[in-house]
């Protein structure tokens, strides 16, 4: 079964691929999952800000992409500046932020004008699952807690090691995979990733 | 992405779907997790990416056949070698294998769990699982030191590397400093050219293309960027990814 994991992740890649035709991508591969590339518009991972050249490095995919910035005009969405530096935003992103940047390009320089990062998605209270709970079904193990739980994340990351007793469905994923969900619909499925990201 | 698979399946039908939204990070705050012989295989040891293997079994059973790069810690002596393992901000992944996935690498993560380390996985199946995946097997004595060095990032150059070529840099060398005007001149590494990051891309015109140019500023951050910039306008260039202060006399001092 792991294997057959494995097979199916590359062939949801290869759709993506074909999607960015450029020699350097604006879009990293996972954003296709819901977004598709916009002219003076990149998608990718946070990685760096200095704020003392006014620049900030982002990843896409395995490109690196070195942007100008000016601070007194650098428009921030979803991005709550920390405490200790309240006029440097991007001091509160995360290594590997998901984050959109529109930017222009002069003499051969890209400059962002606005840098968005993914808002974390809203999970209603009665929907989550808290860590003791998950705890207490893989104790008891999927037969006796009669739960399936699903690691949605790439299978790379799931190789790297994964909740015990979870299998993985990556989310692009899902439709290929249906027939893993049990056919009890009334079954407890519970789905984990990397965190709210 | 759990958030979104979990709406395709109440979709479907599902009414119990749930999502666990701190998902995975918090997990392994208190827990271990999992991977099976092959995964450790194929996305740690064949991939290279550094990570610390613990064999939990006695030094006797485990010399008779081992996991290429594994370091003999017996289950029993997991809590007073703590000092032996890579600083807890390292967050070096720990993997942990015993002889056929049981109490003893359940022990062995606990322990390391509750000082503080993550992540940590348990190799499901232990060693009899990776033997009969016909994976391959060492013998004889067992590292007993770990060794973790972090993957370097992309274009970096090492702190003793750098360290030579600033103390006596070659004529094929020049170390760029990125810092601004400002910062420079409160002292620089004899023969470093300063080009500050910001201007680089508008200053190329000096910054020779015939030499190897390494860049520093005073973190790693504004030196990396400089890096990637240089490196697309077709130079040969390297980083210093680290903490640097240069006095007047053009003395330095390096930490990681």
């Amino acid at each position: 079964m792991l294997l057959a994991i494995g097979l199916i992740m590359p062939t949801g890649f290869a759709a993506s691929e074909e999607a960015a035709p450029q020699q350097k991508p604006a879009i990293a591969k996972l954003c296709t999952n819901c977004h598709k590339a916009e002219p003076g518009n990149l998608r990718g991972n946070f990685d760096i800000v200095a704020y003392k050249s006014q620049s900030i490095q982002i990843k896409i995919d395995d490109i690196t992409e070195v942007l100008k910035f000016d601070k007194n005009t650098l428009k921030t969405q979803n991005i709550q500046a920390p405490a200790d530096s309240p006029d440097e935003p991007l001091r509160a992103l995360k290594k590997g932020k998901e984050v959109r940047i529109e930017y222009f390009e002069k003499d051969g320089v890209k400059v962002a004008t606005l840098l968005s990062a993914k808002p974390t998605i809203k999970v209603a209270p009665e929907k989550q699952i808290s860590t003791a709970e998950v705890e207490r079904l893989v104790a008891m193990g999927p037969d006796k807690g009669k739960y399936l739980l699903i690691d949605a994340r790439p299978a790379p990351r799931f190789m790297e090691g994964a909740i015990p007793t979870a299998i993985n469905i990556p989310f692009p994923a899902f439709e290929k995979m249906v027939d893993k969900l049990p056919k009890d619909k009334n079954a407890l499925i519970v789905y984990y990733c990397a965190g709210m990201t | 992405m759990s958030p979104n698979s979990a709406g395709r399946a109440e979709k479907l039908g599902y009414t119990n779907v749930k999502v666990y939204h701190e998902g995975l990070p918090e997990w392994l705050k208190k827990n271990h997790a999992v991977l099976s012989p092959q995964f450790l295989k194929e996305a740690w040891i064949d991939k290279d990416i550094p990570h610390v293997l613990l064999d939990v079994r006695s030094a006797k059973d485990a010399e008779k056949g081992f996991i290429k790069g594994a370091v003999t810690l017996p289950a029993g002596t997991v809590e007073k070698s703590l000092a032996k393992l890579p600083p807890k901000d390292k967050k070096a992944p720990i993997i942990i294998y015993d002889d056929k996935g049981g109490d003893a690498a359940i022990k062995a993560a606990k322990t390391l769990i509750s000082a503080g380390y993550m992540p940590v996985d348990i190799m499901t199946g232990g060693f009899a699982a990776w033997k009969s995946a016909g994976f391959p097997e060492e013998t004889g004595k067992l590292a007993t030191n770990i060794v973790y060095v972090p993957k370097p990032r992309p274009g970096e150059i090492s702190i003793e590397e750098f360290t030579r070529i600033a103390m006596n840099t070659p004529p094929d060398v020049l170390i760029l400093d990125v810092r601004n005007q400002d910062e420079g001149n409160e002292g620089m590494i004899k023969g470093a050219k300063l080009v500050p990051d910001e201007e680089i891309l508008a200053r190329l015109a000096d910054i020779p293309k015939d030499k190897l140019i390494v860049a520093h500023c005073n973190t790693g951050i504004r030196a990396e960027m400089a890096y990637h910039k240089l490196k697309e306008k077709g130079y040969n260039a390297k980083f210093l990814n680290a903490v640097v202060s240069v006095d007047k006399d053009g003395k330095f001092e390096i930490t990681k």
